[in-house]
């Protein structure tokens, strides 16, 4: 029973880090139909960043979030203008899986060179430390990587629902055409909003490394579940990709028990599948991705 | 002769002709670079992709070995040339790596590359073309069930054997203080799971109940749920057959539930120089096994540590000693053979000459059984007061085991 209630407890604190990975790839695709591959690459990136900052300055790698995140922002909307709007319309879908695949390569080939193929870890004095809740062991780390997914996905919601440009960000997912011919300068918004994916992925990957070993091709491991959330979970939806990273992650804890880890793996797949059977526009977004 | 060695031969028949008809130009189709030119030497290695780290040590580790070659005088009095390709740790670029090597390049030689899953299909070329094959890294079991007689693994043991010292250890232990159950996670790679697999089954023999026997995808990003699977068995010792971040990654998760075994032993990791730097302060007690240490009195190690640590400012790796032993087996051979060259004829003088002879290298006296299984095991180190010391078998030690565990 112990062992039940310790696994859905961990699969819980990996459902919200998973949600928070996941939820720059949905606004992407929901704002521009762009499939972005290297997003995983920028999640590494963000973590090497930390690590950085935490090795050089012995400072708590939270802090770095303060220049990583503008700054991812920034390198967003620099994408987003210099590469991906010059896709064709028409094929614009597949081909930013090729564009953002070499994106990748190149920001896994430059951490490669930059920082060697040797494995990093932030060295925090609270690596191992925990709280124990109900008989469940809680590690202070995931708890932090939890917290900053909830804080960081509400707040995304919130600037989404409440906030002007959160309204013309939605009204360029459901409708570009509309929302141009109501003044919404939709080049600028799919602008900002591939500049707000990519700030996400900058916390993200903060939250990664206090976890995490981070080497440059690790991107690759998560590129795959990452993609099986957001289909799961409704290309698009911010929303569907927390509930649908949580159940996930829940469900692949609590199979690790009597299937074991490889078998566990599996079940992202199997949903990816099954999802894509009985309800390719994913089981907890919206309609957007029914038009695909 | 199955169908992909009849295409092997059938490409290699169209690039000779291509050769003989003057359509490469240059150089001449037979003898290869025979003469008083350099020796070639090619090898492919993971430069890029999920074994870059260790596949850019076995690197700096036939560099310095070829340099070191160079210093002295060459090989047969011929100075040593290496022609490195990157096969971003991939199965199939690996085997096309060797093709063109041996058919394009015609290289002299060839080294084997880093990780048992490189090793096997690059072997399986070289043994298509006749070609020696000796390699840093393929401990597995199945390296050696594949029928390859031009193979030799060069360091002191396979997989299955680099726990020995550990298991006679823990068998020999009073009744009263022996561990009764035993925790195993492991990496699905044929040398992480060989390694993990062998001490199981030695202990389990002995009596050590197996209480959790997992294995994960190399692919694997967290370790909670395989940690509290460990933890909540309380297993009286925990087991890894581990590469280097999965170890690391599951250390870290075993801590944060609070397991606190009697023995904790993982392959590969803790003797990594990065290791205290990514788990802090709680290495004490952290075993594991390792064909190579700096300090060993073998007569060439001394030799090869002042050189390494000379040309790079630190001392070498398991990575860098495994590549150097390489060298030193095929040097070992050629002096013996007195040839160097592609020819079938001389290669197989070569690979003859290893079958029924000794070597002494960095790493200790080596010979190997007809599969290329190299007769001896591994030391076992530990960390003792902050530092990793060799503390099995008895006859090596730096330091006495430290059980049960200090906690971490």
């Amino acid at each position: 029973m112990s062992l039940v209630f310790q696994s859905l407890v961990l699969g819980v604190l990996m459902g919200g880090l998973y949600a928070l990975l996941a939820a720059g790839l949905t606004l992407y695709f929901g704002v521009m139909r762009v499939v972005m591959i290297a997003h995983s690459a920028f999640l590494v990136l963000a973590a090497y960043l930390a690590w950085t900052f935490t090795v050089h300055t012995g400072l708590d790698p939270m802090l770095s979030l303060l220049v990583t995140v503008p700054l991812f922002f920034v390198l967003g909307v620099a994408v987003q203008r210099l590469l991906v709007a010059r896709l064709r319309p028409a094929t614009l879908t597949m081909m930013s899986v090729l564009l953002t695949f070499a994106v990748a390569l190149v920001v896994e080939g430059m951490l490669g060179f930059v920082f060697s193929g040797t494995h990093r870890r932030i060295p925090l004095s609270y690596s191992g430390a925990r709280l124990e809740l109900f008989g469940a062991s809680v590690a202070l780390v995931k708890l932090i990587a939890f917290g900053l997914a909830v804080v960081t996905l509400v707040g995304l919601h919130v600037l989404l629902k409440v906030t002007r440009f959160g309204q013309a960000l939605r009204a360029t997912m459901q409708h570009r055409e509309a929302a141009r011919l109501l003044g919404v300068d939709t080049d600028r918004v799919a602008g900002f909003g591939f500049g707000l994916g990519l700030a996400t992925a900058a916390v993200g990957g903060t939250a990664l490394a206090l976890d995490s070993t981070i080497y440059p091709s690790l991107h690759w491991h998560w590129i795959g579940p990452l993609m099986a959330i957001i289909v799961v979970g409704g290309l698009g939806s911010v929303a569907g990709a927390a509930v649908a990273a949580l159940l996930l992650g829940v469900g692949q804890n609590l199979l690790q028990i009597p299937l074991g880890t490889t078998w566990a793996q599996t079940f992202f797949y199997a949903a990816l599948f099954l999802t894509l059977i009985l309800r390719p526009q994913g089981f907890f977004g919206g309609r957007l991705a029914q038009r695909f | 002769m199955d169908l992909a060695q009849r295409m092997r031969i059938g490409a290699l028949g169209a690039v000779a002709a291509l050769l003989v008809s003057g359509c490469f130009g240059g150089r001449p189709a037979e003898g290869g670079s025979g003469g008083d030119g350099p020796i070639r030497i090619g090898v492919s290695l993971p430069l890029t992709g999920d074994f870059s780290e260790p596949g850019k040590g076995v690197q700096r580790g036939y560099e310095a070995w070829a340099k070191h070659v160079n210093d002295n005088g060459g090989l047969l009095g011929r100075q040593v040339e290496l022609t490195v390709l990157d096969d971003q740790s991939n199965a199939d670029r690996v085997a096309a790596d060797y093709e063109k090597l041996i058919n394009s390049d015609r290289v002299d030689l060839v080294f084997g590359p880093f990780s048992t899953r490189l090793v096997i299909p690059a072997a399986q070329v070289a043994r298509d073309y006749g070609f020696l094959f000796v390699e840093p890294a393929g401990a597995a079991a199945e390296v050696f069930n594949q029928g390859f007689d031009n193979l030799f693994y060069a360091a002191p043991a396979v997989a299955q054997d680099h726990y020995d010292y550990l298991a006679e250890a823990i068998i020999a232990m009073p009744e009263a203080t022996r561990p009764q159950t035993a925790a195993y996670a492991a990496m699905d790679d044929p040398f992480a799971q060989g390694t993990a697999n062998g001490l199981k089954e030695k202990l389990a023999k002995a009596g050590v109940r197996t209480v959790v026997d997992e294995v994960y995808p190399p692919n694997t990003t967290d370790f909670g749920s395989i940690a509290a699977k460990i933890a909540d068995s309380r297993a009286d010792i925990v087991v890894g057959g581990t590469q280097y971040q999965d170890a690391v990654n599951l250390i870290v998760a075993l801590r944060q539930l609070n397991y606190q075994p009697k023995l904790a032993a993982f392959s590969t990791a803790p003797t990594n120089p990065e290791f205290p730097e990514a788990i802090g302060a709680q290495t004490e007690g952290i075993l594991s096994p390792t064909g190579y240490t700096p300090k060993a009195d073998y007569p060439s190690n001394k030799e090869f540590v002042d050189f390494y640590t000379r040309e790079h400012g630190a001392a070498p790796t398991e990575d860098e000693a495994n590549a150097w032993t390489t060298g030193q087996v095929v040097a070992a051979a050629v002096n013996a053979s007195g040839c160097a060259d592609p020819s079938p004829e001389c290669q197989r003088k070569l690979i003859d000459w290893l079958h029924g002879n000794e070597v002494q290298t960095v790493v200790g006296p080596l010979k190997w059984d007809s599969a290329g299984r190299p007769q001896g095991a591994h030391l076992i180190q530990q960390y003792v007061g902050g530092e990793i010391r060799i503390v099995l078998p008895a006859d090596a030690k730096e330091a006495e085991l430290v059980y049960p565990k200090p906690a971490w």
